[in-house]
């Protein structure tokens, strides 16, 4: 157990643990004997090691649902509902900016010169940038460009959806975090019903 | 003999030539490629007619342009592994036509004895069987490379589906070409010709099986890449409509997962846990490693303009500080007026030093207060000491040693002699 000290360490500071952000851990994540064991491990914390859908991200669940723990389940709903749309408002920007018609997935790089160079071109990603940093989720205070998006980017390090790997050069990697907030989007859309369509509109392929 | 001779010779010439015109106006040529039309400007009349004669170029009708044949753009297309206009050519039923027509060719010039006949039937007949595989390693080729680029030729991901769909399509065209070959029929007609047998059966099946399993390899990769494709497409699309409904409903709040009986297991996550330590001394190997770890701390640095820029407020510090110190210096002083004045209005009882400072509800710490009034009775002169009594109530600290602890004490205006 020893040499899984700093993963668990990790897990249980409440890191989600991916290939990008720890491509060694989540290799031994993978591993079904290592996942028991840690379980074995965390169990006098009421915590188990709890994987997204595909299996892209682990992170720690509670193990019983207690009151305490169901309490805390529901304020951090309420955050992540409140978090939810300026992360998706993001997710938009970040396609459009960048010209692409796929999100941001695990393992892209993103770089905010890149950004401030497309937003200084376009006045429509301008604004949107400057909504979006200002939502009290991300919470910048200034109406300088440069600052808004470097307040942008350290939110999202902050929460685990980017990952700088050198402190001093502007370069950061998206992590698989963001595959989480996807499933959830999914969850939620499904336990909901809500009218949001997925499905690739068929009359346009058969018009082909 | 000689006619042949003089026939293949004219050939060669003429190849040569022809394939020449190529290199002399590749700019041309290649500015056909990437336009619709070749530009008529660079080059002069003559140089067009032979581009014409040799079906390099081709002019569809009298008013349009000149344009590139379509073997030439294919020649292009394949020499610049360029994806976009790649063609796969997958008809196998023509060529084994032209093969089986070739063995027969060739076995009735060997009937017949006509040994060069024969070594130029065997030649084409490599050459179309070289032409097959190199049509397979080719449409191969050029799928990894599609296939590797993520299709990154086309930006879209709708027309990166387009062209994956278009790949697929272009595998089964091959597989189907493949199956068309049947090595049955094959071995019927080599019958007992070794080097035929080497050639169309034991050369060719090694070939096309190694082409079959590759085809079968880019298949699955472009499937799972097809997937993926459509993933994308979907997450984006979610993404877009979650992001455009919580916009058009602010207020929107889903049901609370927590409190259902069974919680999703999405939603399970637990709150964050510091595993926290402090510097413990409590066990003798670690004293060593703290010992060190101290000895390695920085050193802070005191420039000497932060030691000016904080003099002033060190002088306020200080001035404060000594205003306490007067304060309290008074309070004392007037205890020890009061002690005169209750000595003479009522004989002299003594006043304790702690029992004035509770009654008088001075904010000065009990030890201070003692201290300093020990301290002025200390610092009077030796004929003003000798008007008060100062009397210590004391106890010893411990059994083993001379330590006195002062409670309090009492001051009594001496009666003057």
């Amino acid at each position: 157990m020893i040499e899984h000290g700093p993963l668990i360490e990790r897990l249980l500071a409440g890191d989600f643990v991916c290939a990008v952000s720890d491509e060694s851990a989540f290799r031994r994540l993978q591993d079904e004997q290592t996942r028991e064991q840690l379980d074995t491990y965390l169990r006098p914390l009421n915590r188990r090691l709890a994987a997204n859908p595909e299996g892209s991200v682990y992170f720690l669940a509670w193990r019983n649902l207690n009151d305490e723990a169901r309490e805390q389940l529901s304020q951090q709903l309420g955050d992540t509902l409140h978090s939810l749309l300026p992360l998706l408002e993001w997710l938009r920007l970040v396609q459009e900016a960048l010209g692409r018609d796929a999100l941001v997935a695990p393992g892209d790089v993103l770089k905010p010169a890149e950004f401030s160079a497309k937003c200084e071109d376009n006045q429509s990603l301008r604004e949107r940038l400057e909504r979006l940093a200002t939502d009290s989720f991300f919470g910048s205070q200034s109406e300088q460009l440069d600052a808004q998006l470097k307040q942008v980017f350290k939110r999202l390090k902050e929460h685990g959806y980017l990952l700088q790997p050198h402190a001093d050069r502007q370069v950061y990697l998206v992590t698989g975090k963001v595959d989480y907030l996807i499933d959830l989007v999914r969850f939620i859309r499904d336990e909901e019903n809500l009218p949001i369509d997925e499905e690739a509109p068929t009359t346009q392929e058969a018009l082909l | 003999m000689s006619e042949v001779h003089t026939l293949e010779s004219r050939l060669l010439a003429t190849g040569t030539e022809r394939l020449a015109l190529l290199g002399k106006h590749a700019d041309a040529l290649m500015q056909g490629y990437t336009r619709d039309e070749v530009p008529l400007e660079a080059l002069t009349d003559a140089a067009l007619r032979k581009l014409l004669a040799a079906r390099i170029l081709w002019r569809p009708d009298e008013q349009s342009g000149v344009k590139l044949s379509p073997k030439v753009r294919d020649l292009i297309a394949e020499m610049l592994a360029d994806e976009t206009r790649r063609h796969v050519n997958a008809d196998v039923a023509e060529t084994l036509e032209l093969i089986r027509s070739l063995v027969q060719s060739y076995r009735e010039a060997r009937s017949r004895g006509e040994y060069w006949q024969q070594e130029q039937q065997l030649l084409r007949l490599r050459q179309e069987l070289d032409d097959l595989n190199g049509r397979f390693a080719d449409a191969i080729d050029s799928l990894w490379q599609r296939l590797n680029s993520d299709f990154g030729f086309v930006s879209r991901l709708n027309d990166k589906i387009r062209e994956n769909h278009r790949a697929q399509k272009q595998i089964e065209r091959l597989l189907d070409g493949l199956t068309l070959i049947d090595f049955d029929e094959l071995i019927d007609l080599v019958g007992s010709d070794g080097t035929l047998r080497k050639l169309l059966i034991s050369q060719l099946q090694q070939q096309l099986s190694q082409h079959y399993t590759s085809l079968r390899e880019v298949q699955r990769r472009l499937t799972e890449l097809m997937a993926r494709f459509r993933q994308q497409q979907s997450q984006s699309r979610l993404v877009a409509g979650m992001a455009a409904f919580l916009r058009e409903h602010p207020g929107f709040v889903p049901g609370n997962y927590a409190r259902r009986s069974e919680v999703p297991a999405l939603v399970n996550r637990a709150t964050p846990l510091v595993a926290a330590a402090a510097p413990a001394l409590d066990r003798h190997q670690d004293t060593a490693v703290l010992s060190e770890l101290i000895r390695q701390l920085p050193v802070p640095v005191h420039s000497p303009q932060t030691v000016e820029a904080a003099q002033p407020a060190e002088q306020q510090q200080e001035s404060l500080v000594a205003a306490r110190q007067q304060a309290l210096k008074q309070d004392v002083e007037r205890f020890y007026l009061t002690v005169v004045d209750e000595a003479d209005a009522a004989g002299a009882p003594g006043i304790s030093a702690l029992g004035y400072l509770h009654a008088r509800e001075l904010e000065w710490q009990d030890e201070i207060w003692l201290f300093q009034v020990i301290a002025e009775y200390q610092s009077l002169p030796r004929s003003e000491q000798r008007a008060f009594r100062l009397h210590q109530e004391e106890s010893q600290a411990s059994n083993y040693n001379h330590v006195r602890l002062i409670h309090d004490v009492t001051l009594t205006l001496a009666l003057s002699a």
